[in-house]
């Protein structure tokens, strides 16, 4: 299986943050025999500077699809509390959080899961099948992307509409004919017709059905 | 109050009319003696007037005299005079000394004169004045004249001339009677007494006075009764009324304060009962007591509410009802043995003891119990009093305590053993990762192989080799540790490692009721082991027979039995069988599997454990069940090597022991 991302989005990190060197050394060397770029980090801490670095200003976050295997248990900040550190933040969606467990941290990790963790891989890991899972939260990630692109697409296609004209796209959603959106309005036919066709353009919509739809999904 | 001045006020007007009566009879008396000298006098001037003229001879006029002076008592002399004032005749009384023999008349007649001027002038008979005639001896009279005028056609002709005694007149005046009672005096205006009669002496509480007007002078009579004032209780019947009314004020009063004190002892009494009542309800304890034969004859509510039981079904039951029918038999005789231990033992009783009760529901629980004897007023000991404390939940905190003691303990003894399999895991696992993922990525390089290929393999292939020799190197460590260990075995005597683990064994089994019977051959037989291995290895194996017979119905069945034998001559035999339901066939099979378990909370290691650690000591672990003989339970068994034959002292003196819980 082959990662097929969109390119546009930017070449997809893998985040490996593991206190052991020879398993993130052995991991990131796998990876990179699946073509996958990853950076380690020794420690929670020093990859969560590292994050805060990267976000710091850039509105843009995340340039990339991104994913985080995380080690469960770690000298310092355990991998537990950086996970509930980085679902404070609301950084989940995007950055898709895979839990590393040693022996008897089972129970952990399923609860973890239960708040927003993307899985668990149970150490010895079985290897491919781990770096499988990766990419299925790369794609989450790269989805959680493209999604935001679009809203932004719209939250700025929405602020070009006129008072009138969301008024009129209100009415027009809300499944009225033009009539009654003149007589509610207390203007011509003629000018709903003229105020309906410029929020068609500007929302890039053939319909009102497109139209309805697009507003009520934010795109995914 | 009102009686005390009813009383008095009687008593002041009894005297008071008293007073009055007697003063109304001395003034009574008083008018009449006046009356009475008024008269005398008046017979004694008729009589003066009778006597004969100036003219008639002297011996008639001496008969007539000497006859009215014996028929006149208080007359003392009589005189005639002529009209030249000179005594023609005179005669004395003979009842009294002849008046004037110290003084000559002549020279005492001036108030003679005076009456006798003032009678010739009235042509009346006219009285003198009083005035004292002395007497030789030092006596004398006090005395008054009585002047006649003797008119002869209207021409003076001479006086008759009386002198009356005035004590001599009172006397007359007086009556016997009275004169017992009665002083009676003529008195001068100045009080100086001039004459006096009676025997008594007046008191001078009651006295009238009167005035006896007489022609030419005025007598004045004084009465003084001899009658003190009269006194408080005047007579028999106020007395006896005051005496019978003071002893009725008095019962009154003494009613009163008795009717007073018992309604303040009963208003107390009923407080220090409402007191002991609230007490006794407010109380957590449980109160019981019970007569000599172990009837129960009163509960406080906290009992009550503790066994289940009202106070009626209580005291109605012949046995107790909240003895746990098992053990009752057991209980009776104890109770027959307490309380026939008597008062003298209570000290003993006062430390108290533990038993188990039952509630209504079937709930056994423990309870500590405080006796102390029950005395009645006569200092007869008539039963026990109990203070009863409902200690479960004491019990079921300490237990649980003390289980998470024990698990600490436990946990702090499989650490060794816990601690080795999660390092060792945790120390394998990273080689093994590594080399798992290595293998992998060099596979996934191999599909599709470029120019860097051999290069990335032989980088692999040479990590591969390093975690390789790191896990060898742990598991070398591991088995370095073991070997370790085993330098740290004792001899040990078989009763002490019994003693380390029997205080928490007997813990877990009081929660179900069970019995331990230990049975230890003498002198315990000592063996070669790691103690605390051992140790753990008892404590689970009967934690396993203790959890096995919870699912016993009869709690009187639930006995755990330890055994030690010497089988033979280098290996000592511990036996540990319970009453349990027995272990089947196809679970036998998997008894010994590391993580087989049949209980939710269990890891599983227990008895994988136990053999491993019997192994490692030389020794094996086997089971029967049905435990050898009977047809129920499950008996484990296991063999350490025993310690070369020196039999320690300490060992001794422990004899083969059964021990009830």
């Amino acid at each position: 299986m082959s990662l097929n991302l969109d390119p546009s989005l930017g070449l997809p990190v893998v985040y490996l943050v593991d206190d052991e060197d020879v398993v993130r050394d052995a991991l990131a060397w796998l990876l990179r025999s699946r073509r996958l770029l990853s950076e380690g980090f020794g420690s929670a801490e020093a990859f969560w500077q590292h994050l805060q670095a990267q976000r710091g200003g850039n509105a843009d976050w995340p340039g990339a699809p991104l994913c985080l295997v995380l080690d469960v248990r770690m000298p310092g900040t355990s991998g537990l509390e950086l996970f509930e550190r980085l679902a404070e933040a609301g950084l989940l969606p995007a950055l898709p959080v895979i839990f590393l467990t040693g022996h008897g941290d089972v129970p952990t990790a399923v609860a973890a899961v239960k708040r927003g963790a993307f899985d668990f891989v149970e150490k010895p890991l079985s290897n491919n099948a781990l770096v499988d899972r990766i990419e299925q939260a790369l794609e989450r990630s790269a989805a959680e992307l493209t999604r935001r692109r679009e809203q932004h697409v719209q939250a700025r296609r929405l602020a070009e509409l006129t008072e009138r004209e969301l008024e009129v796209m209100r009415l027009v959603t809300e499944g009225h004919p033009n009539k009654r959106i003149a007589d509610e309005l207390g203007i011509s036919v003629r000018t709903v017709e003229v105020h309906r066709a410029r929020v068609f353009e500007k929302m890039d919509v053939k319909s009102a059905v497109e139209l309805a739809n697009r507003l009520r999904d934010p795109p995914a | 109050m009102l009686l005390l001045v009813a009383l008095t006020l009687l008593v002041l007007l009894t005297a008071r009319h008293e007073a009055s009566r007697v003063q109304d009879q001395t003034d009574a008396l008083a008018a009449d003696v006046a009356a009475q000298v008024r008269s005398e006098l008046l017979r004694m001037q008729q009589g003066l007037q009778a006597l004969p003229s100036q003219a008639a001879p002297a011996e008639r006029w001496h008969a007539d005299a000497d006859e009215l002076l014996r028929r006149n008592r208080a007359l003392l002399r009589i005189e005639r005079r002529s009209a030249q004032w000179q005594i023609s005749d005179s005669a004395n009384s003979a009842y009294a000394p002849p008046l004037f023999s110290l003084i000559g008349r002549s020279e005492m007649d001036v108030e003679a004169a005076a009456a006798c001027s003032a009678s010739r002038r009235s042509a009346a008979p006219m009285f003198s004045r009083s005035y004292f005639v002395p007497l030789p001896g030092g006596t004398g009279f006090e005395v008054l004249d009585l002047c006649l005028p003797v008119l002869d056609g209207g021409r003076n002709d001479g006086y008759q001339l009386a002198t009356v005694s005035l004590q001599a007149l009172l006397s007359g005046a007086l009556a016997p009677e009275q004169a017992r009672r009665h002083e009676v005096s003529f008195v001068e205006a100045d009080g100086a007494r001039l004459a006096r009669a009676g025997a008594a002496r007046g008191r001078g509480v009651y006295r009238a006075e009167t005035l006896v007007d007489l022609a030419g002078t005025t007598l004045r009579l004084r009465m003084d009764s001899a009658a003190g004032p009269p006194s408080l209780i005047p007579n028999l019947a106020t007395g006896a009324v005051l005496g019978l009314s003071v002893l009725l004020v008095a019962l009154a009063l003494l009613l009163a304060r008795d009717v007073d004190r018992r309604a303040r002892a009963e208003g107390l009494l009923a407080e220090a009962l409402a007191f002991r009542k609230a007490m006794e309800d407010s109380l957590i304890t449980g109160l019981r007591a019970r007569t000599l034969q172990g009837q129960i004859t009163y509960v406080n509510p906290a009992f009550c509410a503790m066994v289940g039981f009202t106070a009626e079904e209580l005291g109605k039951a012949p046995q107790p009802p909240y003895w746990p029918p098992e053990l009752a038999e057991a209980y009776a005789q104890r109770q027959a043995a307490r309380l026939a231990a008597g008062a003298a033992d209570a000290a003993r009783s006062r430390e108290g003891f533990e038993t188990l009760f039952m509630r209504k529901t079937g709930e056994r629980f423990a309870v500590m119990i405080y006796e102390a004897p029950l005395v009645d007023g006569h200092g007869q000991h008539t039963g026990w009093m109990s203070a009863v404390l409902d200690v479960s939940a004491q019990r079921r905190i300490e237990d649980l305590s003390r289980q998470q003691h024990e698990r600490l303990q436990a946990t702090a003894r499989l650490a060794t053993i816990g601690e080795m399999a999660s390092l060792l895991s945790h120390e394998l696992n990273q080689p093994l990762a590594a080399i798992a993922s290595y293998a992998s990525g060099s596979l996934n390089l191999m599909e599709q192989p470029d120019a860097d290929t051999p290069a990335l393999l032989r980088q692999a292939l040479q990590r591969i080799t390093e975690q390789a020799e790191r896990a060898g190197r742990v598991i070398k460590s591991v088995h370095d540790f073991v070997r370790r260990r085993e330098q740290q075995r004792e001899a040990i005597g078989v009763d002490l490692l019994l003693e380390a683990v029997l205080p928490l064994v007997r813990l877990q089994a009081r929660k179900s009721g069970t019995r331990i019977d230990t049975e230890l051959p003498q002198p315990a037989p000592r063996v070669v082991c790691d103690r605390t291995m051992v140790e753990q290895v008892l404590l689970n194996l009967a934690r396993n027979a203790i959890q096995a017979m919870e699912q016993v119905s009869d709690p009187a069945a639930r006995v755990l039995r330890i055994r030690v034998r010497q089988t033979h001559e280098r290996w000592v035999t511990f036996y540990l069988a319970d009453a349990g339901p027995g272990i089947d066939r196809e679970l036998a099979a998997r008894l010994f599997t590391p993580f087989f378990t049949t209980r939710s909370d269990g890891m599983g290691l227990g008895l994988s454990l136990c053999r491993t650690v019997v192994e490692q000591h030389g020794g094996a672990m086997d089971f029967d069940s049905p435990v050898p003989g009977t047809h129920a339970g499950t008996e484990f068994r296991f063999t350490l090597p025993a310690a070369p034959a020196a039999v320690s002292a300490a060992s001794a003196d422990n004899e083969t022991r059964t021990v009830a819980t």
